[in-house]
This record gives C-alpha cells, structure tokens and sequence, in this order.
C-alpha cells in the first residue's frame, strides 16, 4: 500500500460524491418539471370543461353551423384525452408534441367557432355566452401563464443535462433525451413585460 | 410547549448532533486506520508475530485527512443541494405537488385540512406534496414556515378520516413550529458524509469484481472495497444512532401539541390506532426515503437494530400516553365513504367588525400554540372568502394579481398612480385580472387579506425563477410609485419578499443578535412604527412608543417619523429576525403593548402586528372574536 494508491482512493471517493450529486439535481430538476406540468394540466381541463357549455349554449342560435360546433367537439375531446397521455409523462417528448398539435386542431376549431359567433349579435349578447366567453379568456391566460414556468422549467433541466460535465453521465443515470417544450400555436395572449429598472 | 423555548432546544441540539458526528468521523478514521493497517501487514504475519509491523504517522494522518475530508466534502455537498428548503426535501422523495383536488374527494379533504390548520395557526398555508406509496406515512420538511412543505402519502390520504388526518397534519405543524425541521435537514446533510464511506465501497467493490483475476493487486481493490464497505455501514450504524438520540423524543411532544391544537386527543390516538391495524404499514420503498427517515410522522425504514436506532419510539407507547386507558385495539377495515363535504361554516363574519381587545400575555403565548379555537374560526374564515378571492389565491397567474391588489394604496391619489404603472409594467393580461378583482374589492375587507395572502403564498411558489424576478420588479415598482405608500401595503409586501426570497434564493435566516441591546435601533424603529399607526387621539405616539419600551429594559428613543422610510423598515425587521429566539417573546409583548396603548386594536392594527409577527418568525394566530 502506498502513497499512490491512497490519493487514487480519495480521488475516487471525491469523484463519486460528485457524480451522486449530479445524479440527484438530474432528478430534482425532472420532478421540478414534472410538477410544473400539473398547473397546466388544472387550466386545460379547466378549458375543456367549459367548452361543451358554450356549445350548449350556441346550439340553438348556430342551427346551420352544426359542422362548426361538432368539429370544436371532436378537437376538444381529442384533446382531453392526449393530455391525460402527456400529465402520465411530461417527459415523454412524443406525448408533449401530440398535445401541442391537438391543442392547435382544437385552436383551429375555436377560431371558426368565434367566427361564426361574430355572425350573430344576438348570441353574442347572450349573458351566458358573454360570462363563458370571458371565464375562457381567463383561462386562456392562466394557460399560457403556466406554460410559460413548465418551459422555464424544462429549459433548465436541459440546459443542465447537455452541459459539461454532466453530459457524460446523464445517459447512464438514465437521462438520455431532453425534454420537449409545450408550445401552442396561437401562442401570445401574454407578451414579455419591458424590464423595469430602476 | 413554549414556541420559543423549542426554538432554543431545537439550537441545542444542534450543537449535539455536530458533537456526536464528530465523534462518529472519529471513530470511521480511526477504523479505516485499522484497516489500512490490517492490510498493510495481512502479508507480513511472521513479522507481526515479532512486534514488527510497517506503518507511519504519515500514513496515519493522510488517511485522517482523506476520510475527514471525503466526509465533509459529501455533508457539505448535500447541505448545499437541499438550500431549496421544503421543496428539495419533497422533490428527492419524488413527491407530486398538490396543485388542484381535481375532483377527487379524498385530495380535497387533504387540502382542506392543511388549509385550515394554517390559516388557524397564522401562518402561510405549506404546499403539499403526495408520495405515491401504499403506506400511511406524512411529513414536513424545510427551515422555517416559510419554505416549509407538508408530504403525505397515498396510502394516508386514502385511508385516514378527515379527523384522523388533521391529527397527523396537526403533529406536523407542530413540527414546523418547534424548529425540528431546520435540524432535520442538518441532519440529512451532516449524516450522507458518513453514508458516503459505504456508497464508495459499494462501487470500489463493482470495479474491483471486474478486474478480478487480471491483475495481482485487484485482491487488495476487493478486500479495499470490502473494508470500506463494512466501515460505510459501521457508518450507517453510527449515522442512525445519532439520529435516534436527536429524534426520539420530539415525537411524543409533536403527538402532545397535535392534541392542543385540535383538542381531540381521538383524532390523533385513532390515526395511530389505524396505522396500527393498517396491513402495508408505515414503511416507505423509496430508497431516499432513509436518508429523511427521522422527518416522519411513523417509523418509514424497516431495518432498526432492536428498536435501538428507531426513530420514533414504538406505536403502543404513543397511543398510551395519549390514552392512558387503551386496551390493545387496532382500527382494521374499510373506512367510511369520504366525507369532505365538511363545507365551511358560512354565515355572517365580522371582517369589517368592530375592535378587539387583545390580551399581550395570551397573544405571546399562542405563538406557535394554536388551539382548536382557532381552527373553527379558521373554517369559519375560509367559508366567509369571496369565491372569487379563493379561487384567484389559488392559481399562480392570479395570485400576482392578488398580491398585486393588496399593495395598492387606500389613498386615492396614491392608488391612481400604482394602476397606471401597472398599465404599463405589467403582463397584459395580469392587469385585467386585477380589474375582474377590483371589482371584486367592496367585498374585500381588512381582516380578509391576511388568510388570502396566506392561501396565495403558497401558490407562488409554482413560478419559476424568471417569473419571481419579474414579479418581484413588479412588486417594487408599485411601492415606489409615489414613494409613499401605506403602512399595511409595506408589510404585505415585506412578507412576500421574505417567504418567496426563502424559497428562491435560499436565504435562510440565522440567529446573529445573542441580547436585546444588539438591537436598540432596530427595535427603536419597529416600535415607532407601530406607535405612529395607532390612530386614537387620546395616545400621543410618544406614549405609546414608551409602554411598549418599557417591556424591553433598553434604553430607547421614538424615531422620527420622517425618517422611517423602506429601507430602514426593511433592515430593522431583517435583523429582528436574526434575534435569538429566548428574546423574540420580549420583543412582541413591547410591540402588542405598544398597538394596544389606546385600550382597541383595529382590524388593521392586529393585521399588521400578525404581518410583522410572521415576518419575524413567530406565527400570530388570529385572535377569534
């Protein structure tokens, strides 16, 4: 035993404490992503148990739109159930992409509903329409608002897992991939503040 | 227990805890020299039986230093990464916040309950975090209330009845009261040095089994790893130990408080009663799980040596000092169908109501010691919010907003000028979710805001960090519209600066003023302040000023009120809240006598008196009326 192979044990040692470490931020900072998925997920559901209301409610005023109303139904059910896939794994790149483009059909769908509500004053007068429309732009805003923390969060697990030195070790630790941003299209009900100074 | 007293012990032990880990590094360097030596002269027997042997104070002392400093190195790495507080706690047992029931009876029920205890205890509401295991199992980690986080797991809060539950939840709270969770995580950090000896083995081993049979000194690798494998669990060993002597103890006590604060000695005794009849037990499969292992409600490792190194002392005894007449019986079977639907009692509730007269002895003494009072008038409190209130509280997007409404001044001029900055400085959206809640304002009474900051605080915490930048310039902006701004806005906004800066940046208070007279201006200011709040004619501020000086025995002069502008505010409750927590009580009983000068206390003087108390580390319970 000499002097050679003590130090290689304390180097060993330093390098293993290190390593443990990187391998519990790796963690950390999934669940911290994970958990920022779940205040989407509130809103989103929030957005689609308001819709069928607001169909309801058309219904009777949009007789000759009945295209328009079915298809905000089908891109909302379709919805609904990949965000039930995508709250399972919010790492899981592939079920976050599925819920951006059916967020963007049923986006698509909302639109030409909006439309064809433009078309008839009375409906759009209509208190209940008025009270739901206004209850869904707020969620609107909650949505994007709490996308906007899930991305802030995403960004720095990977910004972390791709950067020296812990890239070596991420894919055996079992982080192999990063993580998908959520992005919708229509995307800014929100727009970045001014910085403020002062 | 006295809240202040437990603050102190919990210093105490401490500084035990550091001793007893001294001694156990001690001992492993003296071990690994043991071993070392052992295999220094394992090959030389015939010498060894001559009283010769090959070694040196060299070798001795690297060795020291390389144990001490592998160790010390681990402790100081995990202290670091659980700076987050609560939240690094819950995130390393995988915990999932509770952000929403959902519609699920039994989370509502949890939220509900935890919501209760905190608004009744005068602190902010503790996210909670749900662990997906079977067992029925609870805790709370974190430094202060501020960062604190409550974890329960699926098993719990499936399984136990809504009273049940706020037994355990209440035996946490005591926990977040009593300081044990500041050592708590100290003794995660300081302990994963000693697990690290272990960890080390462990891979030394793997590598060393690879090599096998290619090189003639892998064998020593092995016998290497094994030796360290063995003084890594001798560490283990010891690391547990310390943790039964530093922990044992408080359960009782944290059981005892549980059963003042709700006054139903049953809540807690049948959640125990249950745990007992309960087939999965209160053992958690998360392997992180050992390292927080004193943090919870009921034993969460199976493996304790003959109940020597048990964390928590055995379930029987609990149940017996609770019910000196129990007879041996679990609660087996189904529970009843899930019962939340315990809607707040509603009715009339005098927010706006006249004055209350506080006693300054009582009010000190319910600090951290809420008593079931104050959880019926907490449901009560609850039940009376504005849905439209509650439910802004409750989401991050509109908890700004909220906050956002709380800083805005009475005065009208002043009020004008805030909104237009707003206007301009804020996410276009958050400026129309004001509005929607302006117009909820005439419902907004004083005596409201505090219960709704309470609720919001914790839904801040979900921003990420660019998010908390931008709010807190936000924040700012409004306080400076004028340069002037109210008194109870300041406080609001010292309070969200104060829990949110413990949470995202980690900046956790410590005790650096040892007397009273360490901080005379400090004191001097926070007095002054609240002797120029008091409205009453018949009390000059001078008068007031002094009966509450009078309690502290220092020498000390009204301030100006010209000069008692934010930063001075700021720094003065800053380093009160760094006194030493045997002087803090003196402290409050100046700053109740002192709002208490004119014989009433306003709803807006007792808010602010509970804003500043919260600030300073002393939860204030409302006073029910």
């Amino acid at each position: 035993m000499d002097i050679s192979t003590i130090i290689t044990l304390v180097i060993v040692g330093a390098l293993a404490v290190w390593a443990v470490g990187i391998y519990n931020q790796l963690v950390a900072l999934k669940n911290r992503y994970k958990n920022a998925f779940a205040q989407i997920e509130v809103q989103l559901k929030r957005r689609y148990d308001l819709i069928p209301n607001l169909v309801e409610t058309a219904k009777g005023y949009l007789e000759h739109e009945r295209e328009t109303l079915e298809s905000v139904t089908k891109a909302r059910d379709a919805a609904a159930s990949v965000l039930a896939d995508a709250a399972m794994d919010p790492g899981n790149a592939a079920a976050i992409r599925n819920l951006a483009s059916q967020e963007g059909v049923l986006q698509g769908a909302l639109s030409r509903f909006n439309i064809a509500v433009e078309a008839y004053p009375d409906l759009k007068a209509n208190q209940n329409m008025m009270q739901l429309s206004e209850e869904l732009t707020s969620t609107e805003n909650k949505i994007a608002f709490a996308r906007q923390a899930f991305n802030d969060q995403v960004m720095t697990y990977n910004t972390y897992r791709q950067s020296f030195p812990q890239i070596v070790l991420a894919g055996a630790f079992g982080h192999h991939t990063d993580a998908e941003l959520l992005e919708f299209a229509d995307s800014e009900a929100i727009q970045e503040a001014p910085s403020v100074s002062f | 227990m006295d809240f202040f007293e437990s603050q102190n012990k919990a210093r105490k032990k401490t500084t035990l805890l550091l001793f007893l880990f001294t001694l156990a590094v001690l001992s492993l360097v003296a071990l690994t020299n043991l071993l070392v030596f052992a295999l220094i002269n394992m090959q030389d027997t015939a010498g060894l039986a001559t009283g010769r042997y090959h070694y040196s104070v060299e070798i001795f002392l690297m060795i020291g230093a390389g144990v001490i400093s592998l160790i010390i190195l681990a402790s100081l790495f995990k202290l670091y990464s659980l700076k987050g507080g609560g939240r690094a706690v819950a995130e390393m047992l995988g915990g999932e916040l509770l952000v929403d029931a959902g519609g699920d009876l039994n989370r509502k029920k949890l939220l509900n309950v935890v919501e209760e205890m905190a608004i009744a205890s005068g602190t902010p509401v503790p996210p909670v975090y749900l662990i997906r295991e079977s067992a029925i199992n609870a805790f709370a980690a974190g430094y202060s209330p501020s960062d604190a986080v409550i974890g329960v797991t699926e098993g719990a809060m499936n399984n136990l009845t809504r009273d049940e539950l706020q037994g355990v939840i209440a035996h946490e709270f005591s926990h977040i009261f009593n300081g044990d969770m500041r050592l708590n995580i100290r003794l995660i950090g300081v302990l994963y040095g000693i697990l690290m000896l272990a960890l080390i083995g462990r891979i030394l081993l793997q590598s060393g089994a690879h090599r096998a049979g290619r090189r003639n000194n892998s064998g020593s690798i092995v016998a290497i790893a094994v030796g360290l494998l063995a003084i890594g669990y001798l560490g283990q060993f010891f690391g547990n130990l310390i943790k039964a002597a530093v922990s044992r103890q408080r359960e009782y006590l944290a059981d005892a408080s549980a059963v003042q604060f709700t006054r139903n000695p049953a809540s807690i005794a049948n959640a125990l009663k249950r745990i007992g009849g309960y087939r999965e037990g209160t053992v958690l499969k998360h392997p992180e799980s050992e390292e927080i292992s004193h943090a919870f409600f009921c034993e969460a490792v199976s493996f304790s040596f003959a109940g020597l190194m048990a964390t928590h002392p055995p379930l029987a005894k609990r149940i017996r000092r609770i019910e000196p007449g129990w007879q041996g019986d679990y609660l087996e079977g189904p529970l009843p169908a899930p019962d939340d639907n315990l809607e707040p009692a509603t009715g009339a509730m005098g927010f706006a109501a006249a004055d209350v007269s506080i006693d300054p002895e009582k009010t000190i003494d319910n600090i951290g010691n809420p008593d079931d009072g104050q959880v019926g008038y907490a449901r009560k409190v609850i039940g009376a919010l504005p849905p439209t209130l509650t439910e802004a509280a409750r989401v991050p997007y509109s908890a700004r907003s909220l906050v956002y409404l709380m800083i805005l001044d009475q005065d009208k001029a002043v009020r004008e000028q805030q909104i237009e900055h707003l206007r301009q400085a804020a996410d276009l959206g958050v400026f129309e979710e004001l509005e929607k809640l302006l117009r909820a304002e005439p419902e907004f009474q004083p005596g409201m805001r505090l219960p709704l900051l309470e609720m919001a605080l914790p839904t801040l915490h979900q921003l990420s960090y660019e998010q908390y930048r931008l709010f807190l310039s936000n924040l700012d902006v409004l306080i400076r519209a004028d340069g002037r701004i109210g008194l109870s806005e300041w406080a609001v906004r010292k309070l969200v600066t104060k829990h949110l800066g413990e949470v995202f940046e980690g900046r956790h208070s410590k005790v650096k003023f040892n007397r009273l007279s360490q901080v005379k201006a400090p004191a001097a200011t926070l007095l002054s302040l609240l002797a120029y709040a008091d409205r009453h004619a018949d009390i000059t501020p001078q008068k007031a000023f002094e009966l509450g000086a009078v309690e502290l025995d220092i020498d000390l002069q009204l301030v100006d009120k010209q000069s008692l502008g934010f930063t001075r505010l700021n720094d003065a409750l800053d380093a009160l809240a760094a006194l030493h927590p045997l002087r803090k009580p003196k402290l409050l009983k100046a700053c109740v006598r002192t709002v208490t000068a004119d014989g009433v206390v306003s709803v807006l003087e007792q808010e602010l008196l509970r804003m500043i108390a919260d600030t300073l580390e002393c939860p204030m319970p409302p006073v029910v009326t």
